[in-house]
């Protein structure tokens, strides 16, 4: 884990170091086996015909690890993956990324990814609802549906011939407002069922994307759009420009009410503290230390100070020994 | 990376109007502050403060020179700060210029006071060895290593630890001189005097955004301001320099309201700034 930058007392790096020993004194699931570090032997099978991946290297007839992590094999290929890689998408995933070009017929995305994402003007649900084929017209209005940093959540399609594609066809998917959007580092993130929860409670939308990007904002009830009064529309919509002339006290009553403010505050700290300790987040893990922080009575700011900092990992460490315990 | 989306924009006015920002402060609640002293052991003193993302290192040099002739009593400061590229792919080459410069300039303004060295917030005659002919020079570099806002508080708080930390050597006049001669000078390795730091002020920047004002922002509520003001204030509650940031134009009584709000911070954070500097020192002691 990298270095607290926190004011940490003495006492409370005491109770820190205890609590990390603990975590790492509890034995993990996977087979010990197959982590290896730099310069380690891999147990390969000679004889068999094998290839050698990423992260491996022969050295004096030896296949060698030249990283940390663990081997994987995949019928003859042998490589080691390293736990703290960089995101690595799959099909299926669901991601949060930023527009960052709006180009022919496609946006280019920011994906914490060694690429940019493109995602298909085809590919997305038109504001209309209406299944038809694009026209130049859609072309053209392209910066009305996405335009640049406009944060969005899609599903990963697939990689194509020009990179990796993406798509947004559900109304679940498409341009997040409203909210805040924290990054952190992708292995923080497991792949689950779900990544994308409304905590109804709160009346919060809280979005996992599996590249490390997690979208917090305020519960936006995904409208059919077909069903819409086309009258109703221009009421409905949220203005595309900050209408300087418009009042503030106009300007005012479109901020998010206190309450769910207060409440996506509380998450985002929560998970900001959890990436900080280099905890795994999970919707359950985040809505304990939110928890937390509310039976400290702690104020939302203090969230990020040394001492729940402190208390979150000595929480964490004694649920993992209970669930061993249990289970 | 400070390009936000319109909703997000939208969202960090909004909690800074409702007076709850995006990681639940206040509007004039600071991050939490980190102070290392003694992290350059070859400079006469160091600091190292982080506040949140913003990482900031000051140190400062002490040599023999002659005063100007101009203030015969005083000794001599320059102040200089660096951006490094590792803090933003943008500092690169001489991306960093302008913000170098501005950050120099504020800092010399609020810490030294006008050209004739009155009202200086570092006092200079503490500097002087024998007037007119020996002095002590002070360069004191700020190196910003991670930005995340704030950048003006972070560097005038390193400077105090620093200067805090800043050992003078002992000079002995080994023989006196008449007239232009140089006297000569046994410096001492072993003995140190302590700059006295009582007087040197804190710099507190307040950033408005609409119609509020915040303290310590982040870099991402900075891409939302209109204007900045930092006001740098010592102990005694007096201004020792003042810094106006932003295109946007502010009627007077809004920066009168500006300062006195910036008075009333300035207390906590110097009460806070010299507890994390004692307990940094106390640390490094040991």
């Amino acid at each position: 884990m990298r270095g607290l930058q926190l004011p940490l007392t003495q006492t409370q790096k005491v109770r820190l170091q205890r609590a990390l020993e603990k975590l790492e004194s509890l034995p993990s699931k996977a087979n010990s086996n197959a982590s290896v570090t730099v310069a380690d032997t891999i147990p390969v099978n000679y004889d068999d015909g094998f290839l050698k991946g990423h992260g491996t290297t022969e050295l004096s007839g030896e296949v060698v690890a030249t990283v940390c992590g663990v081997v994987e094999r995949v019928n003859k290929l042998v490589y080691v993956r390293t736990l703290r890689a960089r995101y690595k998408p799959e099909v299926g995933d669901i991601i949060v990324g930023r527009v960052i070009e709006v180009a022919p017929k496609r946006w280019r995305l920011d994906i914490n990814y060694s690429q940019d994402a493109v995602l298909m003007l085809s590919s997305i649900n038109l504001p209309d609802g209406i299944q038809r084929r694009r026209t130049a017209e859609d072309e053209l209005n392209m910066r009305g549906i996405f335009e640049e940093n406009d944060v969005i959540c899609a599903e990963v399609r697939g990689f194509q011939h020009d990179g990796l594609h993406l798509q947004a066809r559900s109304q679940k998917y498409g341009k997040l407002q409203r909210g805040q959007l924290l990054s952190f580092p992708p292995y923080l993130v497991k792949r689950r069922k779900q990544h994308w929860h409304y905590l109804e409670e709160y009346g919060i939308d809280l979005i996992l994307g599996c590249n490390g990007f997690v979208w917090v904002g305020e519960h936006v009830e995904a409208k059919d759009e077909m069903l819409v009064d086309q009258a109703d529309k221009p009421d409905s919509q949220t203005p595309k420009t900050i209408d300087y002339s418009m009042s503030l006290e106009g300007q005012e009553q479109m901020y998010t009410p206190l309450e769910t403010r207060q409440n996506i505050c509380r998450i985002a700290n929560a998970i900001r503290v959890l990436s900080m300790l280099g905890f795994i987040v999970t919707v359950e893990v985040v809505m304990e230390v939110v928890n937390l922080g509310v039976s400290q009575n702690m104020d939302t700011h203090q969230m990020l100070g040394s001492e729940f900092c402190v208390l979150v990992a000595e929480r964490e460490a004694e649920r993992r020994s209970q669930k061993k315990t249990k289970g | 990376m400070n390009d936000l989306s319109l909703g997000e924009k939208l969202f960090i006015q909004g909690g800074i109007a409702q007076d709850l920002r995006s990681d639940g402060r206040k509007r004039l609640t600071y991050r939490p502050i980190y102070v290392e002293t003694g992290v350059i052991p070859q400079a006469n003193g160091s600091a190292r403060v982080r506040m949140g993302g913003t990482d900031v290192i000051a140190s400062v040099k002490a040599e023999i020179g002659r005063p100007s002739p101009l203030q015969p009593n005083k000794g001599k400061v320059s102040i200089y700060v660096d951006c490094s590229p590792t803090a933003t792919p943008m500092f690169e080459g001489r991306g960093a210029e302008e913000l170098s410069t501005e950050l120099s300039v504020a800092l010399q303004r609020c810490l030294l006071g006008g050209k004739s060295g009155a009202g200086a917030g570092i006092d200079l005659s503490s500097l002087i060895v024998v007037e007119g002919k020996v002095c002590w020079d002070l360069y004191i570099d700020g190196l910003v290593v991670s930005s995340d806002g704030n950048l003006l508080d972070a560097l005038g708080a390193a400077i105090k630890a620093a200067l805090s930390n800043t050992g003078i050597p002992r000079v002995h006049i080994a023989a006196e001189a008449s007239g232009e001669d140089q006297p000569e000078l046994d410096i001492s390795d072993e003995e140190f005097l302590q700059f006295d730091t009582s007087g040197v002020p804190v710099i507190v920047t307040l950033t408005k955004v609409g119609r509020h004002y915040i303290v310590d922002a982040t870099s991402e509520e900075e891409s939302e301001m209109s204007s900045a003001i930092s006001v740098s204030i010592n102990r005694k509650g007096l201004i020792c320099g003042l810094t106006k940031r932003g295109g946007v134009g502010l009627d007077p009584s809004v920066i009168l309201d500006m300062i006195s709000v910036a008075k009333h911070v300035s207390e906590q954070l110097i009460d806070r700034l010299d507890s994390e500097i004692s307990a940094a020192e106390a640390v490094e002691e040991e």
